[in-house]
């Protein structure tokens, strides 16, 4: 029972820092697809970066590169015109290719052992930390009421003296803080970086942002609950329940198959932010 | 102007990655060329890596004129090449040939059905839902082939091989020179695909919905059926993909069947913009870039540098058309 617990935690973590990634930037109107290229680029930067300079500096470059990420996105998306689901999803096939290729070449293939990153307790503290100061960023100050506004209906804001640009260029680079932590995490919680590691998990965060109706409390109980099918996989793999073992790729499966039908929406209505995608 | 700068910070970007990772720039140019247009039989290579990315590049291609980023083909290509090789394996001779290709078009089909259905009746994204169906479409073939469907003398996890009767015949086969005939299937599907968009009613009715939803209904076409039918054919074109890279050439499905054509796909389709007859020859360069890039594998240069390249690609093409409409207005 306990056991279930520890996992459903560890393996919501890196989905609630990037749901609330997510968040940042789909509320400010930029869809935000790139979720998984910014965590998988930010994992490999902190590997890289941890075995080199250690884990401080590991997270902070990883920090800064999903960043980077974020403002190529604000870049395209609101400078270049770029179709924002375009540009994320070339921004993941870049990641892919992008960290691939770094880790292939910059890595020692000789060396052995976990990497050694900050303590997995430091991201999950962030992780209950993250949601709840956006939740009283959103509702209590200024700067929550314009990140909403830019995103509900940029026109109307442009009008009322707001700077949509700007606005969705600070909630990007919020995007690329969260996203980042997520990465890094990945890396602290397996002690090695690998190919394509992030599996999924940003679509997974925006799947749970989308169930949560792209509110902050919602989305990080639905976060809880992928997580909860995650660690099925590992508790139930092998073992028959019905009878029969069922396959560990069932298990897998249940994730993205719960992502389908939350997007069927047969688990209750979508809210999209009325200004989301729109200049 | 602005286009012309991110260009030329791209193919900067692509050298210092090169450079970065002690490769000759120049050396690796050579050998991606040498490596994919060489020789008759590097050019075959191309030929055949061409085939595949030509046909779910017109999946993609299909959807994309509706205004559905079908990202699925992935797995409506595995689907689409795992039921072919099994109805392939049932039903020798030709009569199993053709049951084996309507049987991929169908579980193409099938597994875009729910994508589909979701964008056009409940107004999910369909971009989450093929990525997610992807990753399903992985598991279950990954799941069938290594147990239910295995051969029984194979140790790897793999189908039978199927026998050369059940297979489609080589076009031109007088070595070094081998061209599939799959390859003219793919052509002339591409054919009649340009001809039943510029001439067909449905094809403009497909093609107004992609422009403006909103007009479109408003001009009395039901765009909800348009996207789901879309989504349909755009599957069914890609499930064809994967069924004729098992008959065409691998003569077995495997764990590990696509190297990501469906990914590389995207890029062919969004680059051939609004005309379907441009899709041959950017799948073409992309059959190249990916015959050659395997080459370069030699020089040490790892798999992942053709991806960035085609991510760099797709975001360079879009920013360019942004700016072609941008001048239409």
């Amino acid at each position: 029972m306990l056991n279930t617990v520890l996992l459903t935690l560890s393996m919501a973590t890196p989905l609630v820092l990037a749901a609330m990634a997510g968040y940042c930037s789909e509320r400010s109107g930029v869809i935000n697809i790139g979720l998984e290229g910014k965590m998988l680029i930010a994992a490999c930067v902190s590997a890289l970066v941890s075995i080199s300079h250690g884990p401080v500096l590991g997270v902070l470059a990883a920090i800064l590169a999903a960043i980077i990420m974020s403002l190529v996105h604000w870049l395209a998306t609101q400078r270049f015109g770029i179709d924002h689901v375009i540009s994320g999803m070339s921004l993941n096939a870049i990641s892919a290719g992008a960290t691939n290729f770094m880790f292939t070449r910059f890595s020692d293939p000789d060396r052995s052992g976990r990497i050694g990153t900050l303590p997995p307790l430091f991201y999950q503290v962030c992780a209950i930390a993250a949601p709840l100061a956006l939740l009283a960023y959103v509702a209590k100050t200024r700067g929550g009421l314009w990140l909403v506004a830019a995103g509900s209906d940029p026109e109307k804001a442009r009008l009322a003296g707001l700077q949509p640009d700007r606005i969705r260029l600070f909630a990007l680079i919020a995007t690329g803080l969260f996203s980042g932590l997520a990465g890094a995490y990945l890396v602290a919680d397996t002690g090695v970086f690998t190919d394509n590691m992030t599996a999924g998990r940003g679509y997974i965060a925006l799947a749970a942002l989308i169930l949560g109706g792209w509110r902050v409390g919602q989305t990080a109980l639905a976060c809880l609950a992928f997580g909860f099918l995650s660690s099925l996989n590992l508790l139930f793999q092998g073992t028959d329940l019905v009878g029969v073992a069922l396959p560990s790729e069932f298990w897998t499966s249940l994730p993205y198959l719960a992502t389908v039908i939350a997007l069927a929406g047969f688990l209750g209505k979508q809210r999209t932010p009325a200004g989301l995608g729109k200049t | 102007m602005k286009q012309v700068v991110l260009i030329i910070a791209c193919v900067v970007a692509f050298i210092g990655m090169l450079v970065l990772g002690g490769i000759s720039p120049i050396e690796a140019a050579q050998t991606l060329f040498t490596g994919s247009l060489g020789s008759p039989r590097a050019i075959s290579g191309s030929l055949k890596e061409t085939t595949p990315l030509l046909l779910a590049g017109l999946g993609v291609f299909f959807a994309l004129r509706a205004g559905l980023f079908n990202i699925g083909i992935e797995g409506q290509f595995l689907l689409g090449g795992f039921a072919s090789a099994l109805v392939a394996l049932a039903v020798p001779g030709p009569a199993g040939l053709l049951l084996a290709m309507i049987a991929g078009i169908a579980a193409g089909a099938l597994w875009a059905l729910p994508a589909g259905w979701i964008r056009a009746y409940r107004n999910g994204h369909e971009v989450i839902t093929t990525i997610m169906l992807n990753s399903v479409a992985v598991a279950l073939t990954d799941f069938l082939v290594a147990g239910p469907a295995r051969a029984a003398n194979q140790t790897g996890a793999t189908t039978a091989t199927i026998p050369t009767s059940g297979r489609l015949p080589a076009l031109l086969n007088s070595p070094p020179w081998n061209v599939s005939s799959g390859l003219l299937l793919g052509l002339i599907l591409c054919g009649v695909m340009a001809w039943w968009m510029k001439r067909r009613v449905a094809g403009y009715e497909l093609q107004a919905v992609g422009a403006n939803p909103s007009a479109a209904e408003f001009a009395g076409i039901n765009v909800r059926k348009v996207r789901l039918n879309a989504m349909l054919i755009s599957g069914a074109i890609g499930g064809l993909g994967g069924a004729i890279q098992t008959l065409a050439f691998e003569g077995r499905f495997y764990q590990g069947f696509s190297p990501g054509y469906g990914f590389d796909s995207l890029g062919v389709a969004l680059l051939a913009g609004s005309n379907a007859l441009l899709v041959v020859p950017m799948s073409l360069l992309f059959g190249v870039l990916s015959k050659g890039g395997t080459s370069l594998l030699i020089l040490g240069v790892p798999k992942g540098l053709t991806n960035l390249v085609a991510g760099l690609v797709i975001l360079i093409s879009a920013t360019i058309r942004y700016r072609r409409q941008a001048q239409d207005a």
